[in-house]
């Protein structure tokens, strides 16, 4: 009669969680405080405790196909509490990480964004993809001459088109990669569904992250008084957020304003979906300012900052840098660096978005596939 | 010699506030006839001088002072030439009651007619000073009994050096590391062993006796007569006191099938993998190939009480060393370590936390509930109740028991003492020899000798070789004490020993079978007591014992206690004035009623306490007594007894808890309701509960009513 569940630890996998800024691990001694803290987990789904032994055995598949994971928001409220220091925030973040490449599709390009080495290649692509358009366009050997209208550089139809084919893969990698670990939840859930179902789940999740619910509960649940160097997290994120929602939303209306109704790029300054663009930056601006600020005056308070956290977050400022230098650059009509600076503003966009479901902006899809699963699935 | 005594009582630290002093003298000058009895604002200061000129000058030569409690000013309150009796009329009369009131002053006159009593009937004990010999003998050659050996030997005391094995260094000497002892506790060390065999070896106070038994001790402490037994020869010596450091061995894991022991030939003990360290390679023993996954399971601690009832954090620490073996002697090994309470002590946390570093050692608590064996001998282990999640199932190359430490059968091995009451130590919970750990963590239950390490608690090398040294000054200060008749421990110093009027004795052996140090013997035949007078720790237990009251101390007798119960005066006629009598221990009771006084808690006046050595000591003619002569009721005062009791004389409480059955059938014979006599349970940390329990009681004593047999 064999009882219990075989196990076999991967120790490989263990070395790797404890190299993505985890090294502490080891150090828990599973007392469970972290999930008696933990503002989000429930008495039927505690974390991280679980996930904490799950890694110092190096259960690969238990750590990677469970959604506890992703319902973590970070608040790091296990670290502050931690007796042993084995910080367990830097664990689940760690975990994320690694799920990230673990879920890829095609695995090889999660492997290369998480790769330091393999950044010179990765902006080699649009660079090379970018400079080829516009010496196709001939704009390479003479800029165009008089105002700067960057359509007279770069085309929008180009512009479009490239991004358009570009984010086509984006969308199916983040599908694969959803999808993937969908499949590894539900394997390991097995049968039960006590859940809302996949509708219901899904209003409730987009409901959930419209209004930050989680990220609320990090901070109206919290217990205690230790600092966890995050409580900012909350309305900063709220604030990047809409930034962000509101960037995408100029960028829509902008097409719909060339495609739909003919009207050309640049468009004056105080029209609407301009001011729009210009507050979403400047909040998305002012946000990634916090959170770059408090990275690095909370040291490793707050968890320690690992490569793919630093690329994300610097990318993302300077694509907003870049947006905003390349306006008023053209504004002021100094025509060479005002186009340049467009063009790095590009190749960040493309960076950004291309390599959205490898990078820590995949949160984006696993964050949401976690937290859809779990109110379908697992209430 | 006659006693010529003199009365001092005091009117400093607020009893002349509280109390008519100047009445109080004269209970001493008009109903005792004592022409010495003066007062004064405060004895302790320069009128000390006043009592020292009527000890010099007027032959005074027993003192009675009353003023503070006995438990303070004692340098100030001695006089050559005369023994000082003292009357607590502060602390537990004038900071514990109503000043000015009568029943107040009635307490402190009754306080004062008990010591003068007590005084006139007082003997200066002569002390028994014939036992002074001052080897050590110590039984055990491991780390324990080496440090020992040292210590009491560089303090220049001759040692015997008793080892039954032929090697000396004992367990310490068979492993290939310890766990670290130094900050910051990361490192295996070297034991050391051999560095200090050679040191005892060279020692020229040491004479080492290897593949030696000790096969006989008689005497006490101060003289013991040893015969130690080696090579078919007998060599007689005498030691002053002895250290037992005989040690431990290893819980016999036959009883561990359920773990697949002797089933599975890939499942050894932790003392195994010690010896496969030491010798090279950890390997399976079914085929020499080498150990790739290894199991620790922490074997002590089990619930169930058939298995191994307790666990100890050496057992954890060197499975903890175990881990850090396989995994540097095969870095692409994987441990799983499993337990069921992890104990890493004090700094020992800093080694638990290096070795959980160590990605290879996988921990969790836990059960395992079965092991089985494949073809290839390897294991497959099934564990419930995981931190990884219910129930699941490993594989395993070797699994290591981590058995627990085993005292030596204490009661029957090593000392082969020529004890009435045994040849060894009595054992306490789980077989080890020790008496109460808190409190008097060498005291064995046989006075002089004293166990150390192993024997005593599973202890590392480190803690055995602290305790050694502690056992080795504790066998010091036997020997010295010894060899001036004084009691070690808990009366240090105590020069009185009791004595037996054989004339009346009945031979029932109750005594000998009572004392709980061994230190009472019966003559052959003839079935009488004597005391083997070093070994007596003076509590008394045996004059409690006694059915016919044949056994006094000079300065403690049944006729003393009763003489004192007789000088209290008993209201008559008054249900407001109760008279309530208190036999108080005076090692925790007593002194919680003083640091009740100190607190200045109040409990009522109608309370009278005499002190007593031990519960044990009270013999129920005493409570008889306090009936006869009216007391509405009597409590008995003292420590709690039972598996952890507190009891410094391990069974007073106890033996008193059964002689209450006696009490009880006294109290119907004379026609009293038995609730009239009640124990009463204190430890000194409660000293502010006692003064609601002492009125809670006085108020039952109401609610029954008074003693019919008053004015009898």
């Amino acid at each position: 009669m064999a009882g219990g569940v075989a196990v076999e630890p991967d120790l490989e996998f263990k070395r790797r969680i404890l190299g993505l800024g985890a090294r502490n691990l080891t150090a828990c001694y599973q007392c469970g405080t972290c999930s008696a803290v933990c503002p989000n987990s429930t008495p039927d789904n505690p974390f991280p405790r679980k996930e904490m032994i799950w890694a110092q055995w190096g259960l690969k598949d238990r750590a990677l196909s469970n959604a506890s994971i992703w319902l973590c928001h970070q608040c790091s409220t296990c670290s502050a509490y931690c007796p042993r220091d084995a910080k367990p925030a830097n664990v689940m973040a760690a975990l994320r990480d690694y799920s990230i490449t673990h879920y890829a599709f095609p695995r090889f390009m999660g492997n290369a964004v998480n790769n330091p080495r393999a950044l010179p290649l990765l902006f080699a692509v649009p660079v090379i993809l970018f400079l080829s358009i516009l010496a196709s366009l001939g704009n390479l050997t003479s800029l165009p001459a008089g105002q700067v209208v960057f359509s007279k550089f770069f085309p929008i139809i180009y512009v479009e088109g490239a991004f358009m084919l570009a984010m086509g893969f984006t969308a199916v990698a983040a599908l694969v990669g959803g999808s993937r670990y969908w499949n590894a939840m539900g394997r390991a859930l097995g049968g039960s569904a006590d859940g809302a179902g996949p509708s219901k789940g899904l209003m409730e999740t987009v409901g959930h992250i419209l209004k930050h619910r989680k990220l609320g509960q990090c901070e109206g649940n919290r217990v205690g008084t230790r600092d966890t160097h995050k409580s900012h997290l909350h309305h900063t994120h709220l604030l990047v957020f809409y930034g962000f929602l509101g960037l995408v939303a100029t960028t829509t209306a902008v097409g719909v304003g060339i495609y739909g109704f003919g009207y050309p790029t640049p468009w004056p300054l105080w029209h609407p979906v301009k001011i729009l663009g210009y507050a979403s930056g400047a909040a998305v601006l002012a946000a990634l300012g916090v959170f770059i600020y408090r990275r690095m005056a909370d040291q490793e308070k707050a968890g320690k900052t690992t490569y793919s956290d630093w690329l994300f977050l610097d990318v993302l400022i300077l694509t907003t840098l870049t947006g905003f230098l390349s306006s008023w650059l053209r504004l002021a009509g100094v025509a060479p660096p005002a186009y340049w600076t467009y063009f790095i503003h590009l190749v960040l966009i493309f960076f950004l978005l291309v390599y959205l479901p490898y990078s820590k902006f995949a949160h984006l899809v696993y964050r949401t596939t976690a937290m859809w699963f779990h109110a379908s699935r697992a209430l | 010699m006659d006693k010529k005594i003199g009365v001092y009582v005091c009117k400093g630290c607020g009893i002349g506030e509280c109390l008519d002093v100047e009445k109080l003298a004269q209970i001493a000058s008009q109903e005792y006839q004592i022409p010495a009895a003066k007062t004064s604002a405060a004895f302790c200061l320069e009128d000390a001088q006043v009592i020292r000129e009527d000890v010099e000058k007027d032959g005074v030569n027993t003192v009675v002072i009353a003023a503070c409690s006995p438990r303070v000013n004692t340098d100030v309150f001695s006089f050559r030439g005369a023994t000082v009796g003292r009357v607590n009329i502060r602390e537990q009369v004038a900071w514990s009651h109503q000043a000015g009131h009568e029943e107040t002053q009635a307490l402190a006159d009754d306080s004062l007619r008990m010591g003068i009593v007590r005084a006139q009937k007082l003997r200066l004990p002569t002390p028994y000073t014939e036992a002074n010999e001052r080897a050590v003998l110590v039984v055990g050659g491991g780390v324990t009994g080496l440090t020992a050996a040292l210590e009491a030997a560089k303090a220049g005391h001759n040692v015997f050096l008793v080892e039954k094995e032929s090697t000396l260094g004992g367990f310490a000497a068979k492993l290939y590391k310890q766990f670290p002892k130094r900050s910051p506790y990361r490192d295996l060390e070297d034991t050391g062993v051999q560095a200090l065999i050679a040191e005892a070896r060279k020692h020229p106070g040491i004479e080492v006796m290897t593949g030696a038994v000790v096969s006989k001790i008689s005497g006490q402490p101060g003289r013991y007569e040893v015969s130690v037994s080696a090579n078919g020869s007998v060599k007689n010596l005498v030691a002053g006191a002895v250290v037992q450091a005989t040690g431990w061995k290893p819980y016999d894991p036959a009883n561990f099938e359920r773990y697949g022991y002797g089933r599975c030939r890939n499942v050894v003990t932790n003392v195994s993998l010690e010896e496969m360290a030491s010798k090279g390679a950890i390997t399976r023993p079914s085929d020499g190939k080498p150990a790739n996954t290894v199991l620790i399971l922490q074997c002590d601690g089990t619930a169930d009480e058939e298995h191994f009832p307790y666990s100890s954090s050496v057992t954890c620490l060197v499975s903890l060393k175990h881990a850090l073996y396989v995994r540097q002697r095969n870095p692409d090994a994987t441990v799983y370590f499993v337990y069921r309470n992890m104990q890493t002590p004090g700094q020992y946390e800093y080694f638990y936390a290096r070795v959980q570093e160590d990605p290879g050692v996988l921990f969790t608590r836990g059960e395992v509930t079965s092991v089985t064996e494949d073809a290839q001998g390897s294991l497959v282990c099934e564990l419930e109740g995981t931190a990884v999640g219910g129930a699941v199932r490993v594989k395993a190359d070797l699994v290591v028991l981590a058995t627990g430490m085993v005292p030596v059968a204490v009661e029957s091995d090593g000392l082969n003492l020529e004890y009435l009451q045994g040849k060894g130590l009595p054992a306490t919970k789980f077989g080890f020899a020790e008496s109460n750990y808190l409190c008097f963590p060498y005291e064995t239950r046989r006075t002089g000798i004293y166990s150390a390490g192993s024997v005593k608690k599973a202890t590392d090398l480190a803690g055995s070789a602290a305790d050694a040294t502690g056992a080795a000054l504790k066998a010091i200060q036997a020997i010295t004490l010894s060899s001036a008749g004084a009691a070690v421990h808990p009366r240090v110093n105590d020069l009185s020993f009791p004595s037996f009027f054989l004339q009346k004795c009945t031979a029932c052996g109750r005594c000998s079978q009572e004392c709980p140090f061994g230190a009472i013997e019966l003559t052959p035949e003839k079935n009488t007591p004597f005391v083997v007078t070093n070994r007596c720790r003076r509590c008394g237990t045996c004059m409690g014992a006694c059915p016919v009251q044949i056994i006094s101390f000079d300065d403690y007798t049944v006729d003393m206690v009763a003489g004192m119960i007789k000088a209290v005066e008993v209201p008559e006629g008054d249900d407001e004035k109760p008279r309530i009598l208190v036999f108080a221990c005076e090692n925790d009771a007593y002194p919680a009623l003083d640091m009740a006084g100190i607190n200045r808690l109040q409990w009522p006046a109608s309370v009278r306490v005499i002190p007593v050595r031990c519960l044990g000591s009270v013999n129920t003619i005493m409570v008889a007594d306090a009936f006869a002569k009216g007391f509405d009721g009597v409590a008995l005062l003292g420590c709690k007894s039972g598996d952890d009791y507190q009891c410094h004389f391990i069974k007073g409480s106890e033996l008193l808890g059964t002689r209450m059955t006696n009490v009880r059938e006294t109290l119907n014979q004379l026609m009293l309701e038995p609730d009239r006599a009640q124990v009463i349970t204190v430890e000194i940390s409660e000293y502010n509960e006692l003064p609601t329990r002492l009125a809670a009681f006085v108020d039952s004593i109401k609610a029954i009513g008074p003693n019919p047999m008053k004015g009898f």
